[in-house]
């Protein structure tokens, strides 16, 4: 037990250095991801509440189709189905092309669950409220940005924030395409890398980062509810 | 409804599957000089590919490679790949060769355009030093509960004994499996083995027995790939001039390096 900790004491520092560099690109992803599908998601949500039909249709398809299928199959066809289907490589060579393709999966995966989370929180607000707004004369984008917006925003924090760590966790799918994040770099140390082979405390300890990371989320998005408590 | 979803799915299937004819006319060489890089897809693998303390990727293979693509005058990217999906990897253009010793299996060949095989390699038996004696023939191993690398050769020989195998994501999972004992024994690369287990590795308690078949390395291009026979071009000018031979020595591989002519 003792040669243990003595043994890890040794690797640390070099462990250490490759999972950090594999948590940068974890929470690159992480930030790209939600820079996306935050707004995308809303979008998406107008499309499945659109008074148009075939939007509408479409838009409900698409999520279901998004939601009904794994990320992590959703992750291979948007990296190989470019070069292999349509006989051309669009992602490019090296880590960036991987991450490009691995963004662009988790911000339409996320998106569309943001979207139902976003329908849920403007349809759950009193047709009244509408109906009192067109009575006053407001416009109907003045009554969505004035009356309904903010009141959404405070119902959909606690399932957005449930969303929001589970992505945390969600982007270590990324490393079926290769993407070289945290779990990666924690693995690598069991087939070898810069000199310790064999090594399987590393894969277990990137369990802190996660832990650690969305302690920190936990705390700032309790905090986001409670600043918006005015509404009640 | 149903009807017309699957109507569209067909006809968009079809048109992305003439596309694809249509592209796969162009040479494959002259892709990759077009673009002026070749893109070894690699996993960490020492001592065929693996990182010196700079971070550069070094080893029997990535020094061979690295003079390849200088024989053809473009330059060299080593991407590291999820080693399930090579093939995937290979004919979704995201890399342009396999170049991470690896074994010359039915599959491999039947997937890739290979080159000739320049290297020796076994699949060996890994199991605790403790028990070491107790499994020295292929008949003592009926009992065991073997852990392999899915779509390795390790598997497949085991498959091929009738053995009782879980597939792991990696050889390296596989040695985990062992020494968690999880798995009675494995089966790895000799050469993986030589360099991870037993004294001064994180797998002291760790030993190998048998050998249970050989087998040879080579490396995969795109089917239908000229630049598979330029390499065996390459090979063969390289051992009868003594470089290849010099890189294997560095990285002490000599033993299991073939002869090429």
């Amino acid at each position: 037990m003792q040669e243990l900790f003595q043994q890890i004491s040794q690797q640390m520092p070099i462990v250490f250095k490759a999972l950090n560099e594999g948590f940068a690109q974890t929470l690159r992803l992480f930030f790209v991801t939600l820079a996306g599908a935050l707004p995308l998601g809303l979008i998406i949500s107008f499309g499945s509440m659109s008074k148009f039909g075939p939007i509408k249709w479409l838009t409900r398809m698409f999520v279901g189709l998004i939601r009904g299928t794994p990320l992590m199959i959703q992750l291979l066809i948007f990296f190989y189905f470019p070069g292999l289907v349509l006989g051309k490589n669009i992602w490019g060579s090296g880590e960036t092309g991987r991450f490009t393709a691995a963004a662009i999966s988790f911000i339409i995966n996320y998106a569309a669950y943001f979207s139902e989370i976003y329908r849920g929180g403007i349809q759950g607000i009193p047709v009244g409220q509408e109906e009192a707004g067109l009575v006053l004369g407001m416009k109907p984008g003045q009554i969505f940005f004035k009356v309904k917006l903010l009141q959404m925003i405070k119902r959909i924090v606690p399932p957005i924030s449930n969303e929001i760590i589970t992505l945390v966790k969600d982007t270590s799918l990324a490393r079926i395409i290769a993407l070289q994040e945290i779990i990666w770099a924690g693995q690598a140390f069991m087939k070898g890398r810069s000199g310790i082979s064999g090594a399987i405390w590393p894969l277990f300890f990137t369990g802190i980062y996660y832990l650690v990371w969305n302690g920190v989320l936990s705390w700032l998005l309790g905090r986001l509810e409670k600043k918006l408590d005015y509404f009640r | 409804m149903m009807k017309k979803i699957l109507a569209m799915l067909m006809a968009m299937m079809m048109i992305l599957s003439l596309t694809a004819a249509t592209a796969e006319s162009a040479s494959d060489k002259q892709y990759v000089l077009d673009k002026g890089v070749l893109v070894v897809g690699i996993t960490d693998f020492a001592p065929m590919d693996y990182k010196d303390e700079n971070g550069e990727w070094i080893g029997f293979d990535a020094d061979v490679a690295r003079a390849f693509a200088a024989e053809l005058g473009v330059n060299v990217e080593f991407v590291e790949i999820d080693w399930d999906n090579k093939i995937l990897e290979l004919d979704g253009q995201t890399v342009d060769c396999i170049w991470n010793g690896m074994t010359l299996t039915d599959a491999v060949l039947a997937a890739m355009e290979c080159s000739n095989p320049y290297m020796n390699n076994a699949q060996v038996v890994i199991v605790p030093a403790d028990k070491a004696d107790q499994y020295q023939t292929v008949e003592s191993l009926a009992e065991l509960s073997f852990a392999a690398e899915a779509g390795s050769a390790g598997e497949a020989v085991l498959n091929d004994l009738g053995l009782n195998v879980t597939p792991v994501t990696a050889q390296a999972d596989a040695l985990m499996e062992v020494a968690a004992g999880t798995s009675d024994a494995a089966v790895i690369d000799s050469l993986m083995a030589a360099a991870m287990i037993g004294e001064g590795t994180n797998y002291a308690q760790l030993t190998y027995t048998i050998g249970l078949n050989s087998e040879e390395y080579g490396v995969g291009f795109r089917k239908g790939s000229e630049l598979a026979a330029d390499l065996n071009a390459f090979l063969v000018k390289a051992y009868a001039d003594g470089s290849l031979i010099t890189i294997a020595e560095t990285y002490d591989v000599q033993v299991a390096l073939i002869e090429q002519k």
